[in-house]
């Protein structure tokens, strides 16, 4: 929005803590001496799952919170996180935009392609700055690989192998509810392979293929594919697979991963932005004691420059458009048992 | 050696034939050496270079070797294993034959039958069924330890084969898909067991038949059992180092391995410019004499070895169905092998 927000610190509020990522987006924007943060989550009393929610959340991370979404837009927060169940993100952010506010969207953006244009419209006719929370490109190891992309060091890009690989999200039940998330492991772990790849290639696939299944984690009677594997051919001829799967057991030391290996004419890079940590044992087993940098954190200092600056972020909403026009169209493949589909158009 | 009914009685007195003295031949030569067989190479090139690296004798004519030898172990191009085979089939050898058995399909089953009736066994040399980690992956699943199998990923690069024009000849054998992705579809079939559909997609594809490098190739296979394998073959710029790596992922578990973190020995030397083509493995047994070893035990005792006939048969299969796939963009649905095969026993009693 047009206002300045240069001599003050930036209101921003985070509008439900359905998603997991809103704690930690809390914690930080709470430990910013530039931001004044509000939460609101009315709908963590009744969400089910094992996860704190709600006031008690709040109180925990020790961050300001209000009982309704209604209170936190009258505070007039400059810019709103929106980390709700992904299918409620369009009622947020555009309730977000008419209160006058930018908005970082969580990832996806929605669970349909109808609900992401009308998010992105929406947010164009307010004037509000729209980001999707794609923490992973802030990597130095892929901001590396995209610098070498770009200056040519591998060649010609050939191939990209993704993978997105972990644990079965389980303390928040709704990521294996089809209503709630749109789908599972398909929806969740192939758009952030499909982020970085979009970023890479700076094209939109012309076919996408898919096949999924459910046995990982099947003696929870998932109603939603667990395991798939995505195949995307792009009009230079590159061709690039992701697998999403949900196929880490709940034993391991650490909550999965995501691997991204490029492969040019002149050479390859592996980029494995979770990978810095150090390993051993304790009494309970193995440990994986992660010591990278936090990748939220330099998302949220993207987000809260370009609302200062009044710019457009990367990623932007058209990104996130982009990327589920990638999940939507993998999903309706392995719904037709892999045959290769086109994906819809961004807008 | 003597060739009985029971096969080879003693292996000091194993007479092999070494067909081809190119760039897996030394592998082989070695493993052989290692066993302590008795060795005659024959090729059209590179036998008297390959000949003075490892204890053999080079023989002037395929025919002349052929009378003198109880086993034969084809290494030379793909497009050749079908005319070589046969022959020496004919002359009543056993035979060895590098992977893929055959340019086709076809190929392979006229070897694997043309042998059977000939009553001398034939062994697909799928030498990644040897390499210990491998083994220990797919013992694992057997044995449950990673419950029902969900995905199972495996890649496999290394740099392109030089100068060899036969080996980017898709119309006669050649490509990364037949060459290099034939060793994990032969362990997706290994780990996962039968497939029911294949999707391939390659960059850049080939032209006229003829593919480039470097180049890509990716293939899933969904398997009867509901299981999705991803393959990832790459043949890359020179320098490439050879890597593989395999993921097997089930409902209870996973298990992995990466070529590049063993540690058993590490090597580095100034301006090291191995090979990237083929694997090395300092500080273990070879793969290739395990292999070797198994055949030959195989022999003796008429038992099926780690890789059966119709193994070998069943990857040329699922090649060319990827191959198909790739050049159609559609997935493609995989036909059920079957093709009557005798037992060893069977085709050993066959035996003249």
């Amino acid at each position: 929005m047009s206002r300045s927000t240069a001599a003050r610190p930036l209101r921003v509020a985070i509008l439900s803590f359905a998603h997991g990522h809103a704690v930690s987006y809390a914690r930080l924007l709470a430990a910013r001496p530039d931001v004044e943060l509000v939460t609101a989550d009315p709908d963590g009393a009744t969400s089910g799952g094992d996860a704190l929610r709600g006031r008690a959340l709040a109180e925990a991370i020790g961050v300001d919170y209000v009982d309704s979404y209604e209170a936190a837009l009258k505070l007039k927060p400059d810019a709103v996180i929106v980390t709700s169940e992904t299918a409620g993100h369009r009622e947020l952010v555009e309730r977000a935009v008419a209160a006058g506010a930018d908005v970082l969207c969580e990832k996806p953006l929605a669970t349909s392609m109808t609900d992401a244009r009308a998010i992105v419209a929406a947010a164009s006719a307010s004037g509000s700055i729209l980001m999707t929370a794609y923490p992973v490109r802030f990597s130095l190891a892929f901001q590396d690989a995209l610098a070498r992309v770009r200056r040519g060091e591998l060649g010609e890009v050939l191939a990209i192998r993704g993978a997105n690989n972990g644990k079965l999200p389980s303390d928040r039940g709704w990521f294996i509810e089809p209503d709630a998330a749109g789908g599972g492991a398909l929806v969740d772990h192939v758009v952030h392979c499909a982020q970085l790849i979009d970023e890479l290639l700076a094209e939109t696939p012309h076919s996408v293929r898919a096949v999924d299944n459910a046995v990982f984690h099947a003696r929870r009677a998932p109603r939603v594919e667990t395991g798939g594997v995505v195949s995307l051919r792009y009009p230079s001829g590159v061709v690039a697979a992701i697998d999403c799967s949900w196929s880490w057991p709940d034993s391991a030391p650490n909550w999965g991963g995501l691997t991204l290996d490029v492969i040019g004419t002149k050479g390859s890079i592996h980029v494995a932005p979770f990978a810095q940590h150090v390993a051993g044992f304790d009494r309970d087993g193995a440990i994986w004691e992660d010591c990278g940098a936090d990748l939220d954190e330099a998302m949220l200092d993207e987000f809260v420059a370009a609302v200062r600056a009044q710019r457009t972020p990367v990623p932007d909403g058209a990104s996130g458009v982009r990327t589920l026009a990638i999940v939507d169209a993998a999903l309706r493949s392995a719904r037709a048992g892999g045959t290769p589909v086109s994906p819809a158009r961004a807008s | 050696m003597t060739a009985t009914s029971n096969g080879i009685d003693r292996i000091g007195d194993l007479r092999v034939g070494l067909v081809g003295a190119g760039g897996i031949a030394p592998v082989h030569a070695a493993g052989w050496s290692a066993i302590g067989a008795s060795v005659q190479v024959f090729s059209h090139e590179g036998a008297r270079e390959l000949a003075a690296a490892y204890p053999m004798t080079v023989a002037s004519s395929l025919g002349e070797m052929l009378r003198a030898v109880d086993v034969v172990d084809i290494v030379t191009p793909s497009h050749t294993h079908r005319s070589i085979a046969l022959e020496a089939i004919a002359a009543g050898c056993h035979v060895i034959c590098e992977k893929p058995l055959g340019s086709s399909v076809a190929d392979a089953h006229e070897i694997l039958t043309t042998a059977g009736a000939r009553g001398v066994r034939v062994f697909p040399a799928h030498v990644v069924r040897y390499f210990p980690e491998y083994a220990a992956i797919r013992e694992q699943i057997v044995a449950g330890r990673i419950g029902r199998l969900g995905i199972l990923r495996f890649t496999r690069s290394g740099e392109a084969p030089r100068g060899k024009d036969w080996f980017f000849d898709e119309r006669h054998g050649g490509g990364v898909v037949r060459d290099l992705m034939i060793h994990d579809l032969d362990q997706a079939l290994w780990m996962a067991g039968e497939v029911v559909e294949v999707f391939g997609v390659q960059n850049p594809p080939a032209v006229d038949g003829i593919a480039s490098a470097p180049v890509v190739a990716q293939a899933v296979l969904t398997h009867a059992n509901g299981a999705i394998s991803y393959l990832d073959a790459h043949w890359g710029p020179p320098g490439t180092a050879f890597r593989t790596t395999v993921s097997a992922f089930g409902e209870d578990g996973m298990l992995e391995h990466d070529s590049a973190h063993n540690h058993t020995s590490r090597v580095e030397l100034a301006a090291d410019a191995g090979d990237g083509y083929v694997p090395s493995t300092p500080g273990a047994v070879s793969p290739y004499e395990l292999e070797l070893r198994d055949f030959i035990s195989a022999i003796g005792t008429g038992r099926v070895a780690r890789v059966s006939p119709s193994d070998g048969a069943a990857a040329v299969a699922l090649a060319e169905e990827v191959l198909q796939s790739i050049r159609t963009g559609e997935p493609v649905a995989c036909q059920t092998d079957d093709v009557r095969l005798p037992s060893p026993r069977q085709a050993m009693a066959a035996r003249p």
